[in-house]
């Protein structure tokens, strides 16, 4: 067990002092009540000192005591017990089996003679049952056999309270409240001299064995046990302490928290009650007494009396810390907490948390390390300035004084082992990461993230870029200066580009793309350059560098164009500076019309007939080499020709001229349609094309939104070409079969049977003819149904006419209104469903005035 | 310091393993131990409660603490050693008696600790033979021997204690859930031996709590001291 230095020995009397050189004289008591120390001889004598206390800057202190007085009390026995009542300025003195009160400072007997007679030993009660302040309760245990007495002990009388006996002799006795703790001759016992109720502790021996019984506190007691222990036991009988293991012959003990002392022939020892562990031992020879009054510590031989002055708290957990017994200086640290003012105690109790924190962060004990921390509420800068270079230059932070540990830096507390070294930084890592976002960082964000930044590039860590692209406050300068120094260039320019330096945050990544600068981080880093200039606000940045990502890659570089986000809505580019830049990019060029044209559904000619032209060149580089059509020609193709038929913007004529001669037979018959040429373009997609379905198509195309009539006109058209004379094939034939088949709603039957050749069978237009008598049965059904409705409905309307008619209201003179009863005037009246006329005045006024009769009630 | 809301308290002779029981269960290793010198105590959390756990000495010296330590006990262990007879019969003789203390409604548990080093159950490792016989006790690796005492011994000390405080075999648990055999240093049903007991300890708590005044035992109820059972004559 190592030790603990909790008290040290001062000397508070010289032998000289007291008795001189009288040999035979001893010590037999002594009582100490504030400065007063007091000490009882075997000769009957009483001494009354000063006591001075002077503190020394180590934390002890020195006692020098100046004799007052010395009283002899006339008995020729010793003094053999002193205590001092000092509410009552009186000192109980037992000699010879009789308790006298004594002035605390005259040491004169009290006049009234007063005194408690027949007591072998007494106990003052500290927690007393009367509320009486004048009033001092004594347990004396009486010469008479087997008897406890209290007394109540006023200035100048004593009373005698109760008398209880006990089962056996008693031999020491301590009092708390309405229980006596005794030690009889065969065991201990709490006995309630109130209701007289008593309650085995356990048994001892008497014969073997000097008794001890101390109150330690609100009922709790103190006792010497079997095998040298101290026992507690409260007044209940139950022991919440475990006990503590002294040596076997303890003469005396005492409580100085959290410390039991204890004397006996050789040593006064020291135990913790917290965990119950023996911390200290101090040689102390020939001593017979030891006592605690008040806090202080007093131990006497038989010739002179000595104080144990207890090292102040702090110091003794300092020491503990120092010798890295983080445990014990906590326990003693928080056991601490019921004896020093809370203000007081947090403060002290935060730092040694923080210094534990330290010892247990020099053993990379993280985990308990990380607790005391938090516990401690450590300032997370006092953990970062131990790893060098890591707080941010400008910090203004200083390491608290006196410092929390020994160490200067990592270097220092590895010993430069580079394995500790690491797991430390993972552990910086992990801590900060953990409370940067928690309240421990108010203050000390920047370096906190500054620092976090540090190791993640240093240790080459993923988390470096979701630090940088998530909220943060890492420092500009001394960041930027550290991820260069470990040519993390592409967080670098996220660092820029989160302090609003976006030109040189692309600058840096378009060095690393070319290649002047190495930086693996991204291996799509050009796409990541589109993407962040496509979502950049910065229209000059996005200009600056759209040379460069369009001759890297046109397709990919107009993006930072076209998908540029929706809701851009003020100072957005201007599409004409965009089509004047992509001159020299044809294939972004073309991209970027489709955008304005097919994406945005920009209304402008100039775009629909460019992006036209465009295609058309496209589709006719590609047409020498007409053999083998590749599938993007066709594709392109497919654009040209959606594009002809959708927009209605572009030029047309402008676009005809170029295409005719081309060889490009559909585009000419689209634009034949546009025109509303429908012959010239049927006749292409029959005739040259013989393309009967895209005729079909084209009909339809072409009539999309139409009237019926024209929509019939078109394809009757179209039938016609198909049975126009001529070398008329088989083919053609098939396909106006087709189309009279499969539309039949779109022609009008009574003139396509005058158009068809006598020689067809109605057999093969047998879904024509079906579906054409069908629709016109069903039109004239239809048609008549509606007839009988219309006319019917006429029929209603005529009866309520004649109805109206027959019951006309006639107005003449001899007409009065039911109200006033005077005629009418104007042609206007008021006709009430019973049939009375009334002015419309009349009517008006009948509905402000109540007390009118109502005509409308009258039948 | 917070006051234990049940207390449950280790009895038992001399190195049958209680401490090393409780260092089994409260700190997960099997340490060696020292004889121990009056008695020592944990606190477990247990859900939101503070259990005081005692481990008490075994040793004759210290007999007369344990009717203190068992004061108003919510539960007690009495722990044998399997391969030690006498330590069951102790049991009945010496330390029953220390129970009377403990709260009327005390729960018990009989414990036959070491049965690692009992063959039973464990044949496999049976191949030591060339090791001479020992003391019983200690960690040294003993050969395996058979097992002294039976389960059914302990079931039968547990129906005697339910006989001696007058309880009725319907009123408290069975004594196959009150009877374990364990191993300290395998850690045999150690945790299951602890965490049954608190859970049966916890609600005891809450009707003590609901009853009266919690942790005052209200001394007038017992009886006079010249009446102790203790008594050495007898
Ligand atoms: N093989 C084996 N040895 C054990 C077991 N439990 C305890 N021991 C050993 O038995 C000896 C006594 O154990 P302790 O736990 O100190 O016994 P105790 O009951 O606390 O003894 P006292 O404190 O004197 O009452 C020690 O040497 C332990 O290592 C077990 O389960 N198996
Ligand atoms: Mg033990």
């Amino acid at each position: 067990m190592m030790s603990t230095k909790a008290f040290t020995l001062v000397s508070a009397v010289e032998r000289e002092l007291l008795m001189g050189d009288k040999e035979r004289v001893n010590i037999e008591c002594v009582e100490c009540c504030s400065k007063n120390l007091y000490v009882g001889t075997s000769d009957g004598f009483i001494y009354h000192f000063l006591l001075e206390e002077k503190a020394l800057p180590a934390g002890t202190a020195t006692f020098t005591a100046t004799k007052q007085l010395h009283k002899h009390l006339g008995f020729k026995k010793p003094v053999s017990e002193l205590r001092a009542a000092s509410a009552l300025n009186r000192l109980l003195v037992l000699c010879d089996n009789s308790i006298t009160l004594v002035n605390m400072l005259s040491l004169e007997p009290v006049p009234s003679g007063a005194r408690i007679k027949g007591a072998v030993a007494l106990a003052l009660n500290e927690n007393p049952v009367s509320g009486d302040p004048f009033c001092v309760e004594v347990c004396i245990i009486s010469v008479k056999r087997r008897t406890i007495q209290v007394f109540m002990v006023y200035e100048d009388r004593v009373q005698i309270v109760r008398e209880v006996s006990t089962p056996e002799q008693p031999l020491a006795v301590a009092v708390d409240g309405h229980f006596l703790c005794l030690a009889l001759t065969t065991q201990y016992i709490i006995l309630n001299y109130n209701t007289g109720a008593s309650q085995d502790l356990f048994p001892y021996c008497s014969e073997e064995k000097h008794p001890i019984v101390k109150r330690i506190g609100r009922q709790e007691f103190l006792l010497a046990g079997p095998g040298g222990l101290g026992m507690f036991a409260t007044v209940a009988g139950i022991s919440q302490r475990a006990p503590v293991h002294w040596s076997e012959n303890v003469i005396g003990a005492a409580i100085c928290f959290p410390y039991v002392i204890a004397l006996d022939q050789e040593f006064i020892t020291v135990h913790s009650m917290l965990d119950q562990q023996q911390k200290q031992t101090l040689p102390f020879k020939e001593g017979h007494i030891l006592q605690d009054f008040e806090g202080r510590v007093i131990v006497a031989t038989s010739k002179g009396v000595y104080i144990l002055v207890p090292l102040p708290l702090e110091k003794q957990i300092q020491d503990l810390l120092a010798s890295r017994r983080v445990e014990e200086a906590l326990v003693l640290a928080k056991g601490a907490r019921r004896n020093i003012p809370k203000e007081k105690f947090q403060v002290m109790y935060r730092r040694i948390l923080q210094q534990a924190g330290f010892i247990q962060f020099a053993q990379l004990q993280f985990l308990e390390a990380k607790e005391l921390f938090r516990s401690g509420q450590l300032d997370v800068r006092e953990l970062i300035s131990l790893y060098p270079f890591l707080l941010p230059t400008c910090s203004s932070f200083t390491r608290s004084h006196p410092p929390l540990h020994e160490y200067a830096d990592l270097n220092q507390l590895t010993q430069g082992d580079q394995e500790k070294m690491a797991k430390c930084k993972r552990f910086l890592m992990s801590y900060l990461n953990e409370v940067r976002s928690t309240e421990v960082a108010n203050g000390y964000k920047e370096d906190i993230d500054t620092a976090l930044l540090k190791l993640y590039a240093e240790a080459d860590h993923d988390s470096l870029l979701d630090l940088l692209v998530t909220e943060n406050s890492c420092l500009l300068t001394d960041s930027a200066a550290w991820l260069e120094k470990h040519k993390k260039y592409f967080a670098l320019g996220l660092l820029y580009h989160y302090n609003n330096q976006d030109t040189a945050a692309v600058q840096l990544w378009v060095d690393i793309v070319n290649g002047d600068i190495q930086d693996s981080t991204r291996s799509d880093l050009y796409e990541y350059i589109v993407d962040f200039l496509t979502y950049s606000s910065d229209q000059a940045l996005v200009w600056k560098y759209a040379d460069w990502v369009l001759q890297k890659s046109e397709e990919i570089g107009v993006q930072v164009f076209t998908k540029r986000p929706s809701d851009e809505q003020e100072n957005s580019f201007n599409p004409d500076d965009i089509l004047h830049c992509l001159q020299n990019y044809p294939k972004a060029l073309v991209k970027y019309l489709e955008h304005l044209v097919i994406d945005k559904r920009l209304q402008k000619e100039e775009y629909h007939t460019h992006l036209a032209v465009l295609y058309l060149d496209a589709v006719l580089q590609h047409k020498p080499s007409a053999s083998d059509k590749g599938a993007e020609v066709t594709e392109t193709q497919a654009k040209f020709r959606r594009l002809l038929q959708k927009s209605d913007l572009y030029r047309v004529r402008f676009l005809m001229e170029k295409v005719q001669g081309a060889g490009l037979p559909m585009e000419s018959a689209i634009l034949h349609g546009k025109l509303e040429e429908h012959g010239k373009a049927l006749h292409i997609l029959v005739h040259e094309l013989r393309d009967f379905s895209g005729a079909q198509d084209y009909c339809l195309w072409r009539s999309e939104g139409r009237d019926p009539p024209y929509r019939q006109q078109l394809f009757h058209t179209l039938l016609t070409m198909y049975l126009s004379p001529g070398p008329s094939t088989p083919e053609l034939t098939v396909a106006a079969v087709d189309l009279l088949n499969q539309h039949a709603r779109e022609f009008d039957a009574a003139q396509v049977l005058q158009l068809l050749p006598g020689t067809w069978s109605v057999q093969l237009l047998c879904p024509f003819l079906a579906g054409a008598v069908r629709d016109s049965i069903h039109t004239r059904r239809t048609t008549q149904v509606a007839l009988g409705l219309a006319k019917s409905e006429n029929l209603i309307y005529k009866y309520d006419k004649m109805k109206l008619k027959g019951s006309s209201v006639r107005l003449s003179d001899k007409k009065l209104c039911q109200m006033c009863q005077n005629p009418f005037r104007e042609p206007v009246f008021v006709r009430y469903p019973n049939g009375g006329l009334v002015h419309t005045h009349c009517a008006a006024s009948r509905h402000t005035n109540p007390s009118a009769p109502s005509p409308g009630t009258r039948t | 310091m917070r006051k234990p809301d049940g207390k449950i308290v280790l009895l038992g002779d001399m190195n049958v393993g209680k401490t090393s029981l409780l260092q089994r269960y409260m700190e997960r290793r099997f340490p060696d131990t020292v004889s121990t010198v009056g008695g020592a105590f944990y606190l477990k959390q247990w859900r939101s409660f503070n259990i005081s756990i005692w481990d008490t000495a075994g040793r004759e010296q210290f007999h007369g603490l344990g009717s203190m330590y068992c004061r108003g006990a919510t539960a007690i262990i009495l722990t044998y050693d399997v391969n030690y007879p006498q330590s069951l019969v102790e049991l009945e003789d010496r330390f029953l008696s220390l129970t009377d203390t403990a709260s009327t409604d005390c729960l018990f548990a009989i414990v036959g600790n070491k049965v690692d080093l009992s063959e039973e159950g464990t044949v496999e490792s049976l191949e030591k033979e060339e090791c001479g016989p020992r003391l019983a006790g200690g960690n040294c690796e003993s050969p395996k021997v058979p097992k002294q005492v039976q389960l059914e011994d302990a079931v039968a000390l547990y129906k005697k204690i339910l006989k001696y405080k007058m309880l009725d075999e319907k009123d408290v648990p069975a004594a196959e859930q009150m009877c374990f055999e364990t191993s300290a240093k395998t850690g045999h049903n150690v945790d299951l031996l602890f965490e049954t007991l608190f859970d049966m300890v916890v609600p005891m708590i809450l009707r003590q709590r609901a009853q009266g005044p919690p942790q005052t035992v209200d001394i007038s109820s017992y009886k006079p001291p010249t009446r102790t059972k203790s008594g050495c004559c007898a």
